[in-house]
């Protein structure tokens, strides 16, 4: 015998998946179509999806996230942890097998290469950070660098899987898709869990970054385009005079309505019919969002925006500013294919990769802090992976370094961080994580933690199988770092 | 009121005080006389010497100090022990057992931390190590080498006998001596494996554990003992008990009468609810629904005529006779396979996606099937063992249905592999594209979670851990991680004289045509990116244009900054769009695109490569070992070639022969299952395949978990209903055919989709089908009416899919053919990672590794795409240009028209009354044009519910 259930709103809103739109849709179909019952009080067999914001299951330090994806891996001995012994040895063979060095071949390494910048401490907490990064490190006592991350593959796509989804694999949902399906989302008018792209180009793996994997598409990342409109068919792409489209949306309103007065009982007609109003909401709500004109000159010089090298990434960081104050959840920034991959000239590419990024990522600190978001918002900074002591072939000589999946440094801000800290350490070389190590499931268990969602209470069933973003091993949460 | 609770509080007291004296005082627990009653009576219906779940028995200290498929059970500190881990986890007694109470854990826990005594002393037994402790370390390590492929050095090592016979520079190991065995001296010197050959095999440095289980096994002589492979045998099976086998999915179907009808089944059970069936459909709305299910577009409005006309009585079952005749029912019904396969056109995994060059050989042999009603045992024999059913090495002549039958193992390679990367092709990831195939299988054919098995027994099926790898090692003969073939290599060139004498008399002209082409295009490419920068940065120098174009031919993370600054002005100018660029750019893309698009022309007269994407036995298949917790380097026990325990009478041994005694030689192990499954009482196969049927027609299966009919599964809606069908479907010759005529004749498929009063309270979901549901098309469907009804639909079947753009801003489309028009979804290229947006926005899935149901969304960018997206727009023109041909000027015509084309009806009267109205409104606000106005007109229907839902 099957259970005997009612047709009811949660099984229409159950098949409501509105990536942007779905819970106003569900609660405006409610106020329109059940008047005076208490919405979602039944209870009902199939499982719903939506993005109302949940309740979290301890009371949450942060309650946005903005990472800052600085894809391709950057050099952790360049910019963050200083290595005296490496600098000593520069030039000279690396002094074990060879092997351990942990890639995937071992044919073109070259010798120690100790680091191309000069370091200095900052702030009062001391955080060594070398001279490429003049703007962050004025932030250095809000910061907490981890030096002690270490993942598991030292190719690029395995490795960002790993660092986006917890796994080496295709097909798992992202640790900001998690977020969004562990927390909802606090602007039913845009998107939860939004991508801002690099106008050049798409990051190395393109939307597997932001793939809601296994979990329903509402939870996955949502692109705003970078050329014309930001989000896909807001316009009509056709030439119509205004006043046929508002007659032509009249009559498929009641040609829409005649068909469902026909046909009693299908909540699903309901939804097609309010969709067209939900469609104007958005077009105003994303509009006004993503007006950076609405910022003030000076706001907009602190980010770079008009200067030659900050102006691209400078624009998205303060879109991500004003995202995170309107209410969504997760906002990525990602650069075009792996600017930090240097495997030739890291010297001059490093700096290069600093000059784009460091200006506007410090102004959207200062800039949170001032309004009083950094308190809320956790900021991530980091990549897939570090970079090796050694040197390695490539055409112009040996002049850059391999992948390193051993050791790498990430940082971390605001909601939740305890700032001035320099947490965990690495052998003289900067090669392998030593003490507190940090594997990719600790730091994303942290940062749930930090968003007030247990790593081992959030997890979805699928083939009977409960699927957590951290694995079947439990992960150690660092609480060393959180405030 | 106080006494009693006081009383309470002090009999409590005193009991916790006594507790605490007696456990202060008590010796320590003995494991014969306090611990194994506690075991024997609360484990020991699932942990004894005769059942032994997850191979563990609990009935004796020997048996407890060996442990179960996890590994050891004690351990001698708590922290440690496994026993102690799922006790205290609350995992065991599983729920729904009768639970351990308190002072039974209390006992146990004191137990375990006091060293877990027993009168008779147990030390954990120091078992010897054998040959099959050594040879799954040499599969990993050495074998690529010195195996079945190569023997370098003159070596063999898969048996001790090989590595005694040894190579050139003398015998591998000296029983006795591992100091002077050659192979641990080069292990241990690390001259093997080879440092610079570790990634070209992909062979890791095997750590100091096996190497110290390498050399006490020589050192105790090499030891080497009889064993066998597990295997089913004929007594009974200690892993999974006969009550196991009572779960109804897993007893063969009951036989009913077989005059029974489903009509009969179905109003049945609503008559028991105080329901009956709505009545039945109007002839329209059959006609519509009939078309769109079967072949996934809608009607002409000649054929939509005829059947309206038609008088005769059998109208309807002329008119299903007729789609299932149709090709295009094998396109529609052919998608609902790939679903369940997992069909995608790329290699997935890692971010080049590289295309799956032949896989539409694959997606074009299941269409053929579908609509030759090749009888389902067939079908899926041939996709699970085609190779081992005609000897095709030692054939004189290739005929087609050799090739098919080859083509249809393809079903076995639809998972992702990223093993053709350079770095991604260890055996974890060789695993990784097994498991995928099993999931397929297991989740699309036999509706069991099989793959949940991998690396512990099934948490809610009587399936052991070790039914998994019996499974696995059905498939070793053809998909062996120790003997791996990457995607690039597991390929068959083969095919009929008749095609390979096409394939050489045509391709050769047209592929150095094609070379031809590429010469000029590289040339167009460079053209276009000089003049890009000559036109945005005029102050550039011709040096910097050249060093530009340099730049671009290193990999981008191998540039220095200055180049990689060349590179970037570049690509700023490169993503701006035609209409702010430059007459000068817009020339040069206009020459570039004109060449590509005759090199895809004469790409499309290429005759199909002889390559067949295949999986076939070998002959030599690796020994396969249970993993511990699945993990490639944790093996277990040596097991054999099997099927599920739980689905046989653990009784029956699997009976697998080699196919050719004198031929080829092959395992024949995926024949005999193949031939066990479809053997006609197997209890799952045609359940699940006619469960999958009902619910592509009535939107829920019977069964609504089509993955899983195991106990996590939902019982049957119908469950006599359900065997019925089967029954019938195995008597009918597995006809797919017969199987919809059944099922659309019935009056419960007739039915009319509206919703009663009653039916709303008691059958909402329609899961007693009190009516027919509504259903919203599919993606496949909805994109190919739109296309159907303007005119735009191009029925040219099969052969290499139509490639996509990736626009600018990601957006994915389809490319039209050289008539202009579109092909069938179905025909399109789907690339994991470019996906048609249209397609993605209507719900096609992510293959993960495939799709059983397709979620359904309600969701406002479909919406924005059907009134805002310029190419909806250009249909709706296209439609309206028809639709005067038709109907000449008249309003009232015109309106008929639309519908009749779009709708497969006539319009209300209210219909009529409002559209004529807007009608008239647009024509005054396009100023008089009625042919805008019609445009427009058209753009709304196809954008309104009666289009999109079908009734």
């Amino acid at each position: 015998m099957i259970a005997q259930t009612e047709r009811n709103r949660r099984d229409f809103f159950a098949r409501t998946r509105d990536g942007v739109l779905g819970v106003a849709l569900a609660q405006l179909l409610h106020d329109d179509f059940f008047p005076g019952q208490a919405f979602g009080e039944e209870q009902t067999q199939r499982e719903q999806f939506d993005l109302r914001a949940k309740q979290p299951h301890h009371p949450a330090k942060a309650t946005s996230v903005i990472h800052l994806f600085m894809n391709g891996g950057p050099s952790q001995m360049d910019l963050f942890d200083p290595k005296p012994v490496l600098d000593r040895m520069d030039g000279k063979p690396y002094p074990g097998n060879i092997e351990e060095i942990g890639n995937t071949g071992t044919n073109d390494i070259g010798v120690m290469m100790g680091t191309r910048y000069p370091f200095a401490r900052h702030g009062e907490s001391g955080m060594w950070m070398a001279d490429v990064l003049p703007h962050t490190s004025q932030m250095a006592d809000d910061l907490c660098l981890i030096n002690s991350m270490r993942t598991d593959h030292p190719n690029h796509d395995n490795a960002l899987y790993k660092i986006q989804s917890g796994r080496l694999f295709m097909g798992y949902p992202t640790f900001g898709a998690w977020t969004v399906y562990g927390l909802g989302s606090e602007n039913q008018n845009l998107p939860a869990y939004v991508v801002l792209n690099d106008p050049l180009g798409p990051p190395k793996n393109g939307t597997r970054n932001w793939t809601s994997g296994f979990l329903p598409p509402l939870f996955q990342g949502t692109r705003l385009r970078p050329t014309g409109l930001p989000i896909l068919n807001l316009k009509p792409q056709f030439e119509q005079p205004s006043a046929v489209t508002e007659s032509a949306r009249e009559l498929l309103g009641k040609l829409d309505k005649l068909h469902r007065r026909d046909r009693p009982f299908y909540p699903e007609l309901d939804a097609r019919i309010e969709s067209y109003g939900l469609a104007a909401r958005m077009q105003l709500s994303a509009g006004e969002a993503l007006d950076l004109n609405r910022e003030s000159r000076s706001t907009q010089k602190m980010y770079g925006i008009g200067e030659q090298w900050t102006d691209s990434y400078g624009k998205r960081c303060l879109l991500a500013r004003r995202l995170v104050e309107r209410g969504v959840r997760f906002v990525q920034i990602f650069l075009e294919e792996q600017p930090w991959d240097s495997h030739a000239d890291l010297a001059a590419n490093h700096r290069g990769a600093c000059l784009r990024t460091d200006k506007p990522v410090a102004a959207l600190l200062q800039d949170l802090k001032e309004r009083g978001l950094l308190d809320s918002t956790l900021v991530i900074w980091g990549g897939e992976f570090g970079r090796t002591p050694t040197t390695q072939r490539s055409a112009n000589g040996y002049s850059g370094r391999d992948h390193n999946m051993q050791a790498f440094t990430s940082w971390m801000a605001g909601g939740g961080i305890k700032g001035g800290t320099t947490y965990g350490t690495t052998d003289d070389f900067g090669h392998k994580a030593t003490e507190n190590p940090v594997s990719v499931h600790d730091f994303h268990a942290t940062i749930l933690h930090l968003l007030g969602l247990d790593h081992q209470h959030l997890f979805f069933e699928r083939s009977g199988l409960e699927e957590r973003l951290t694995g079947f091993e439990p992960p150690r949460v660092v609480s060393e770092i959180c405030a | 009121m106080l006494v009693p609770s006081m009383k309470k509080f002090l009999i409590t007291s005193l009991c916790v005080f006594f507790c605490l004296l007696r456990c202060a005082q008590a010796a320590d627990p003995i494991f014969e006389t306090d611990i194994k009653p506690v075991l024997s009576r609360q484990c020991g219906k699932c942990h004894s010497g005769k059942v032994r779940k997850g191979n563990l028995d609990l009935s004796s200290m020997k048996s407890i100090r060996r442990g179960g498929e996890s590994g050891e059970a004690l351990i001698d500190k708590l922290s440690e022990s496994y026993l102690w881990a799922m006790i205290d986890g609350g995992e065991m007694p599983p729920d729904g057992e009768p639970q351990l109470s308190k002072p039974e854990v209390k006992l146990l826990r004191r137990w375990l931390e006091t060293g877990a005594a027993s009168k008779t002393p147990t030390a954990l037994e120091e078992t010897a190590i054998t040959q099959h402790d050594v040879y799954p370390i040499v599969l990993l390590r050495c074998t690529t080498c010195h195996g079945p492929r190569l023997k370098r050095g003159g070596l063999d090592l898969r048996t001790k006998s090989s590595m005694l016979a040894g190579g050139k520079s003398g015998p591998a190991l000296l029983p006795g001596d591992p100091n002077n065995s050659l192979m641990i001296q080069r292990i241990e010197t690390e001259a093997c494996p080879p440092r610079e050959q570790l990634l070209k095999y992909f062979i890791r440095r095997p750590p100091a554990t096996e190497v110290k289980t390498l050399r006490k096994w020589i050192e105790d002589g090499a030891r080497e003992d009889e064993i066998q492979p597990d295997i089913a045998g004929t007594t009974p099976d200690p892993l999974v008990t006969d009550e196991d086998r009572q779960h109804w999915a897993f007893q063969r179907p009951k036989a009913a009468s077989a005059d029974s009808s489903i009509d009969a089944y179905i109003t049945a059970k609503l008559k028991a609810n105080g329901l009956s069936l709505s009545p039945t459909a109007d002839r329209d709305t059959l006609i519509r629904r009939a078309y769109l299910d079967l072949t996934g577009i809608p009607p002409t409005v000649d054929e939509w005529q005829e059947w309206h006309n038609l008088a005769a009585a059998h109208w309807y079952s002329r008119m299903i006779d007729h789609l299932l005749a149709s090709p295009r029912y094998g396109e529609r019904w052919g998608r609902h396979w790939l679903d369940l396969a997992g069909y995608a056109d790329s290699e997935g995994g890692v971010s080049s996606d590289p295309i799956r060059k032949v896989a539409w050989k694959y997606r074009d042999y299941v269409i053929r099937s579908f609509n030759k009603d090749k009888p389902y045992d067939q079908f899926l024999i041939e996709q699970i063992a085609g190779d081992e059913l005609i000897d095709h090495a030692n054939a004189d002549t290739i005929t087609n249905e050799m090739v098919d039958n080859l083509v249809a193992t393809g079903f076995l390679r639809m998972g992702i592999d990223q093993t053709g990367s350079r770095t991604m092709n260890f055996v974890p990831e060789r695993l990784g594209v097994i498991n995928d195939a099993i999931t397929v299988l297991g989740s699309g054919v036999m509706g069991l979670t099989l793959e949940c098995a991998r690396c512990h027994s099934h948490k809610y099926d009587a399936i052991p851990q070790r039914d998994y790898y019996r499974f696995k090692a059905i498939f070793q003969g053809a998909l062996d991680e120790h003997d791996w073939l990457t995607f690039k290599k597991r390929a068959l060139e083969l095919d009929t004289l008749e095609r390979r004498r096409q394939v050489a008399k045509t391709n050769p002209p047209l592929k150095a045509e094609i070379k031809k082409l590429d010469g000029k295009r590289k040339q167009a490419i460079t053209d276009l990116r000089l003049e890009l920068l000559r036109q945005h940065y005029p102050e550039q120098s011709d040096d910097d244009r050249s060093a530009t174009l340099k730049a671009l031919r290193i990999a981008d993370n191998n540039r220095s900054q200055p180049q990689r600054i060349l590179v970037e002005k570049l690509q700023t100018v490169e993503v701006i769009p035609d209409e702010q660029q430059p007459d000068s750019v817009v020339e040069a893309r206009r020459s570039l695109r004109a060449i590509e698009d005759q090199i895809l022309k004469l790409e499309r007269r290429l005759a199909a490569p002889l390559t067949i994407r295949a999986v076939w036995d070998r002959g030599e298949p690796s020994p396969t070992y249970i993993l511990r917790r699945g993990e490639h380097d944790k093996p277990s026990r040596l097991v054999g070639p099997g099927v599920p325990s739980v689905l046989t009478d653990g009784r029956t041994p699997f009976n697998a022969k080699p196919p050719f005694p004198d031929g080829t030689p092959k395992t024949g192990r995926r024949l005999a299952f193949a031939r066990w499954l479809t053997s006609g009482e197997h209890p799952l196969t045609a359940r699940v395949m006619v469960n999958r049927v009902w619910y592509h027609h009535f939107g829920t299966g019977l069964v609504k978990t089509l993955e899983n009919f195991g106990r996590q599964g939902e019982l049957p809606s119908h469950p006599e209903l359900l065997d019925w069908l089967a029954i019938q479907f195995v008597n009918d010759g597995w006809s797919m055919k017969q199987l919809h005529r059944r099922i659309m004749l019935s009056q419960t498929y007739r039915q009319s989709s509206r919703v009663s009063e009653s039916a709303n309270e008691r059958d909402s979901q329609a899961r007693l089908l009190s009516h027919m549901p509504l259903r919203r098309m599919d993606a496949e469907s909805l994109r190919d009416s739109l296309l159907y009804v303007a005119d735009q639909l191009d029925l040219t079947p099969g052969g290499p899919p139509d490639r996509v753009d990736v626009s600018l801003n990601g957006l994915v489309s389809a490319k039209p053919t050289e008539s202009g028009r579109w092909r069938r979804s179905i025909y399109l290229q789907y690339r994991r990672t470019a996906i048609p947006t249209m397609m993605e926005a209507f719900d096609y899935p992510e293959m993960g590794p495939n799709c059983l149901t397709r979620s359904v969304s309600t969701v406002s960018p479909q919406s924005l795409m059907l009134m805002n997206d310029g190419r909806i727009r250009n249909l709706a023109a296209s439609l309206a240009g028809r639709v005067i041909k038709l109907a000449g000027n008249d309003e009232r015509q015109r309106v008929e028209t639309v519908y009749k084309m779009a709708l497969s009806r006539l319009p209300t009267d209210a219909e009529r009354t409002l559209s004529l109205r807007a009608l008239n409104e647009f024509k005054q606000q396009w100023q008089g044009d009625s042919k805008a106005a019609l445009v427009t007109y058209c753009h709304t229907i196809l954008n309104s519910a009666a289009f999109i839902y079908v009734d």
